[in-house]
């Protein structure tokens, strides 16, 4: 998959793979002077200081401020464990681990049925194909507040699309309270969250099939395996690297992406879809208690690490390979 | 022979029903967004609410554009969306070659640095981000936005550059080198014009993710005069009181910027995503 990738991501017929072997002293390009290692940091400084300052830096300073008292605008104090300590035996603290669980697990595991079956049925032949694609993958252009924000309209008690046409065709004689009621506010939100993060599933799934040998399915049926047979142990065992890849990275961006539950629920009705990214924006912004916060978007950090480091070994093998 | 041909028909048709519940489970929003923001306010609420607008009007949008700082947003958004892709594929473009062309020590900390931080969630670097932005003198302004952007932007294009860059093949450069030229010169004369397609579509996914954000936007900036046109989005709710019809009207406007970059780009959009370089 990774050459193949990068083949196509280069847009050429033909790839010269060039990998970090390629540029040793003794090679052709024999033109390694003694500069260019200065040359390298040179021209890797801007990079190199965007890594330092804006993310290794504040990743440190993170550490350090959930380890203090500090509120906005005053001056903070060591505070040790104390934020950790307070933040476990609250009971939010509790009612949001489960809810970003749930969150996480369910949104992805839905993104993932529904992005298959998206790419499944647009690697079938029809006329219009493309045109379709295009529709079906339109929703990842889109900002995701404005996704939010329309959906939140679509949910709306008094005037918004569901209710109004569950009304007029007559399938519901009341009023359903969509985002307010504790029962269906979290089913709301990870449904947006779906309709929303489904197309990047379906893209990478796509691309996976359609770069899998037709003669592979041709063989397995000339061998008697049926339709079902030939999905399990053709097309499941091609797209297994990619399966991994995309589930580690949505997994990444939708525990930690705040902005759906910001603008469709704020945590509501009673805590029933906080999670942590946005109890952490709330602590820090809306109480002002930015140790606290910090605190709280660590939390869940070390669980996301694990999938990060296992995700920085992937992409550099695809790159390296 | 004739099952299989049997069940390949009966796919087809499940596949066909399937595509038109997908594309209806992922139109209506659109349609209910452009929907309303052509309606007058006493088609949106109440007990004359309408599924299709009966006497469709623009006066939404004239609103939008007469009495609400919507053009300001997009001046904003643009300013800070441009500035970001420009300085990102600048230093993207330098970086990307000394890790694909040039040997020294440390080449692949660097490398695994780069995907690393990439992955790391603005959700967790806020907070210590905003005491950095408010050190530096920097809230409520254009520059403070663009250099929080560079974050994600830099280690992405450089990462994705990088990509690029390796498959040009090093014969072409090896000549240049040979007749004199520099690493900058081949730099600028070879690896660049060979690789125009990939810094479209890296500018592109730059763009486009600067043009989306919203949690740097929000917390880091005010001011109605620095606001971007996702955060102004917000202030369309006044006291819990949504103004739907102008918000719907400046949500469309404002998706069509990434939506026809999307359009020009999605041969390319699928390729990238691939690398696993894009969030989705």
């Amino acid at each position: 998959m990774s050459s193949r990738a990068h083949e196509a991501v280069a847009g050429r017929d033909r790839i010269v793979p060039v990998g970090g072997a390629q540029v040793r002293p003794g090679n052709k390009l024999s033109l390694t002077v003694r500069g260019e290692g200065r040359l390298a940091y040179a021209l890797l400084a801007p990079t190199l200081l965007v890594i330092l300052f804006l993310v290794a830096y504040p990743f440190c300073a993170a550490i350090y401020l959930s380890l203090q008292d500090k509120m906005v605008g005053a001056p903070g104090r060591w505070a040790g464990l104390a934020n950790y300590a307070e933040l476990f035996r609250d009971d939010v603290f509790v009612r949001t681990a489960w809810n970003s669980v749930v969150y996480t697990v369910v949104a992805v595991a839905l993104k993932f049925v529904l992005g298959l079956t998206m790419a499944l049925v647009l690697d079938q032949q029809r006329r219009f194909n493309n045109f379709f694609r295009t529709l079906l993958f339109v929703p990842w252009a889109v900002p995701v507040v404005i996704v939010a924000l329309n959906w939140r309209w679509i949910f709306d008690d008094l005037s918004g699309f569901l209710n109004n046409f569950l009304i007029t065709t007559h399938l519901s004689s009341n009023i359903i309270s969509w985002l307010s009621d504790p029962g269906l506010a979290m089913g709301c939100v990870i449904a947006v969250v779906v309709w929303a993060g489904t197309p990047f599933y379906s893209m990478t799934f796509l691309a996976g099939l359609q770069a899998i040998p037709r003669e592979l399915y041709e063989a397995a049926e000339i061998d008697g395996a049926s339709i079902v047979q030939q999905f399990f142990y053709v097309t499941v065992p091609r797209l297994r690297t990619i399966f991994l890849t995309t589930v580690m990275l949505s997994t990444i961006w939708t525990a930690t992406n705040l902005q759906f539950v910001l603008v469709l629920t704020r945590g509501g009705p009673a805590s029933r879809t906080e999670i942590f990214p946005h109890l952490a924006y709330t602590t820090a912004l809306g109480a002002r208690r930015l140790g606290m916060g910090a605190a709280v978007s660590l939390v869940f950090f070390p669980l996301l690490a694990v999938l990060i480091l296992l995700l920085t070994r992937r992409m550099l093998r695809q790159v390296d390979e | 022979m004739r099952s299989v041909s049997t069940t390949r028909r009966l796919l087809r048709w499940i596949g066909n029903g399937l595509l038109v519940v997908l594309l209806v489970w992922t139109l209506v929003p659109f349609y209910w967004m452009v929907a309303t923001s052509l309606k007058k306010d006493k088609e949106i609420y109440g007990f004359e609410a309408t599924l299709i607008p009966r006497q469709p009007t623009l006066a939404n949008y004239t609103r939008l554009f007469a009495a609400t700082p919507f053009v300001k947003y997009l001046r904003n958004s643009t300013i800070i969306a441009v500035g970001t892709t420009v300085l990102s594929l600048v230093f993207g473009c330098l970086g990307a070659y000394a890790l694909a062309r040039l040997r020294f020590p440390g080449r692949k900390l660097i490398a695994r640095g780069l995907v690393f931080t990439y992955l790391v969630p603005p959700a967790l670097l806020f907070i210590p981000l905003f005491t950095v932005i408010s050190t530096l003198r920097l809230v409520d302004t254009h520059e403070g936005l663009i250099l929080t952007y560079l974050s994600f932007s830099v280690p992405f294009c450089t990462w994705l550059l990088m990509g690029y860059f390796r498959s040009v093949p090093l014969e072409l450069e090896e000549a240049a080198l040979v007749d004199g030229c520099t690493r900058l010169g081949s730099l600028v004369r070879v690896i660049l014009p060979m690789s125009l397609p990939a810094l479209a579509v890296v500018a592109f996914f730059s763009f486009t993710q600067s043009w989306n954000e919203f949690l740097y936007a929000n917390v880091f900036v005010n001011s109605v005069e620095v606001r971007t046109i996702t955060t102004g989005l917000t202030l369309f709710i006044v006291e819990d009181v949504f103004f739907w019809g102008p918000m719907m009207g400046a949500s469309f406007l404002s998706a069509l910027p990434p939506l026809v970059l999307y359009l020009v780009f999605q041969r390319w959009v699928v390729k990238g995503l691939t690398l696993g370089a894009v969030k989705g």
